[in-house]
């Protein structure tokens, strides 16, 4: 490394007699670097999160039904909205649906993984297999299950049908929330499948085997080991899922439309601010959905950084 | 006997995921007859037919709308890249913000989609961007970058520091380490966050469907005017979704060993 001196000065020789390659230099150094690279995603936060959002704010307190020009009336929509049955049906619905989705999911995934957390033939390609789910467009695969579950024509019916058993109309009133929180839970299964089974794979072996040595049943291993350590895991699936399926949509768009009492928080958002133009409902409504958002997001990401403290 | 239920669980398991996607391609090449069949076996033994994916191609406006779908999931992964790759390595490298912007950064993608579409659809109104490519781009790049930046976070932050302090000893200027050590090793971890950014826009419907009509309107928008039809057309809506979910399928090879970590914004390595 003899040289590496001299290399240095050719460098920086030439930026001292050059004016614009000094101010580039000092727009390199590290104080301003920094925020000279993130420069184009502030300009894009503040276009897409804090405009939106003031408007959001703005457009809340008035009276804004799409052909006249905004009123303002201060918290009355809030109030309206609070008062609105509608409103509490919805939000009811959004909620019982996130919490059937993800205890159903979290139970079948964490069997399938359990299942698959051993080594077997051609394991790539059927866990492989097991993700596309995932991937596919929620509103094409919505259009699909409609036609599946068709009354008449639909598979599903055909193989009630032929098994012996009547055939089920998967759309009445009762059935259709089940319906649509079953098309979730094929969706999103194998998302919990895969976080679990990578939670699964970075335990620790030597508990495991300390607890077959001591003759643990498999069932008291499950309980007081796998499980306790596998909770950062189930909480950041609950987080995560928590937050996609307040924002459920596509799969009620591809069957429902919202109809026969299926219609959940952010399609009534949908529903009244653009299928009504009431925009100042509409963005009172997405500013409480918001809001009810962050705070179960916070309340859940607390709960997570504690199991994350515990399991470490 | 142990490996004989196993094997028939897996099975089992296996159907109900991959059935209903491969359901898609069956429906596709059968004829209407065999479609609003009341047989059972007529479900699955029936000619094959091109009729639907015709249909598709010459009464609709598939192609455009294919069209549509690519220059807008092409141009806004770009742009969210070129946007998401400098900042994720400031935030890696410099630790720009102490983690509040981070943090801003990642609760953008908790804003429900309304949140967004209410104020921007009176602005795009006002500038005339509704129903054009430029204009969807935007929204896919605020839809996408929070997610990018943090997948891309993760990725800077394997890269090992003792590299970049050696490359300084060195004599490397800023832009010469960004150059010659952190691009050739962030371009795998890129390549998959690029990935993830197209088939999210490539599947994305709410916004497409509130702020595209005719000129722009993407391959999502496209199939759900099937179901606007008075009498359902399962056949060509089937060609259009089995068209349609192909790419996504396809990137699934590229994604499977990262899907979780990108699913999870890195938190989990899966």
């Amino acid at each position: 490394m003899l040289g590496q001196g001299d290399e240095v000065r050719a460098e920086t020789l030439p930026t001292e007699l050059l004016g614009g390659k000094a101010f580039w230099e000092t727009l390199t150094s590290e104080r301003y670097f920094k925020w000279l690279l993130i420069t184009p995603l502030l300009l894009v936060l503040a276009i897409f999160m804090f405009y939106p959002l003031f408007y959001c704010l703005y457009y809340s307190a008035h009276q804004f039904a799409m052909p006249r020009p905004p009123k303002f009336i201060g918290l009355d929509n809030f109030r309206a909205v609070l008062q609105d049955v509608n409103f509490w049906q919805a939000l009811g619905r959004s909620f019982y649906l996130l919490v059937i989705s993800i205890a159903v999911e979290l139970i079948l995934a964490m069997g399938i993984a359990l299942l698959f957390n051993r080594e077997f033939k051609a394991q790539n390609v059927i866990r492989g297999l097991c993700l596309l789910p995932l991937l596919i467009s929620p509103l094409a695969m919505s259009m699909i299950w409609n036609y599946i579950l068709h009354y008449d024509l639909g598979l599903a019916n055909h193989v009630l049908a032929t098994i012996g058993f009547s055939k089920v109309n998967w759309w009445t009133p009762k059935m259709a929330l089940y319906t649509i929180a079953a098309m979730s839970i094929w969706q999103w299964t194998p998302f919990s499948i895969f976080v679990l089974l990578a939670g699964l794979r970075s335990l620790p072996k030597d508990a495991f085997e300390a607890a077959k040595v001591d003759g643990a049943t498999p069932w008291y291993t499950f309980r007081r080991l796998t499980l306790p350590m596998l909770m950062p895991m189930i909480m950041i699936i609950i987080l995560l899922r928590t937050m996609w399926l307040i924002r459920l949509f596509d799969p009620l768009y591809g069957t429902t439309h919202g109809g026969v009492g299926t219609e959940t928080f952010d399609w009534m958002v949908y529903r009244v601010a653009f299928v009504f133009f009431d925009v100042g409902t509409g963005s009172t409504l997405a500013i409480i959905s918001l809001f009810l958002t962050l705070i179960i997001c916070a309340l859940l990401f607390r709960v997570l950084m504690k199991s994350l403290g515990a399991a470490e | 006997m142990k490996r004989v239920a196993f094997w028939m669980v897996t099975f089992v398991i296996l159907f109900v995921f991959v059935f209903p996607i491969s359901w898609v391609y069956l429906t596709s090449i059968k004829g209407k007859a065999d479609i609003y069949t009341l047989e059972f076996s007529k479900q699955f033994i029936f000619s094959p037919t091109l009729y639907n994916f015709i249909h598709l191609f010459y009464k609709t406006p598939f192609f455009q709308e294919i069209t549509s779908t690519f220059i807008v999931a092409v141009a806004s992964t770009v742009l969210v890249m070129l946007v998401a790759l400098p900042a994720a390595y400031s935030f890696a490298r410099f630790n720009t913000g102490y983690g509040h912007l981070l943090f801003i950064t990642i609760s953008t993608r908790m804003f429900p989609a309304a949140v967004a579409a209410i104020p921007f659809f009176f602005a795009f109104k006002a500038l005339g961007l509704l129903d054009t490519h430029f204009g969807l781009t935007m929204l896919y790049l605020y839809f996408n970058v929070s997610f990018a930046v943090f997948l891309l976070f993760g990725f800077f932050r394997e890269i090992p520091v003792e590299l970049e302090h050696a490359a300084m000893i060195d004599g490397y200027g800023q832009l010469a380490i960004l150059r010659r050590i952190i691009f050739p090793l962030i371009k795998p971890g890129a390549a998959i966050t690029a990935v993830f950014c197209l088939v999210f826009a490539w599947n994305e419907f709410l916004f497409a469907f509130l702020f595209t009509r005719l000129h722009a309107k993407p391959l999502s928008v496209g199939l759900s005017n099937f179901w606007a039809t008075i009498e359902i057309q399962w056949g060509p809506m089937s060609a259009g979704a089995a068209l349609a979910i192909l790419p996504t399928l396809t990137a699934a090879w590229f994604m499977q060993r990262y899907i979780i970590r990108g699913l999870t914004f890195g938190a989990v390595k899966g």
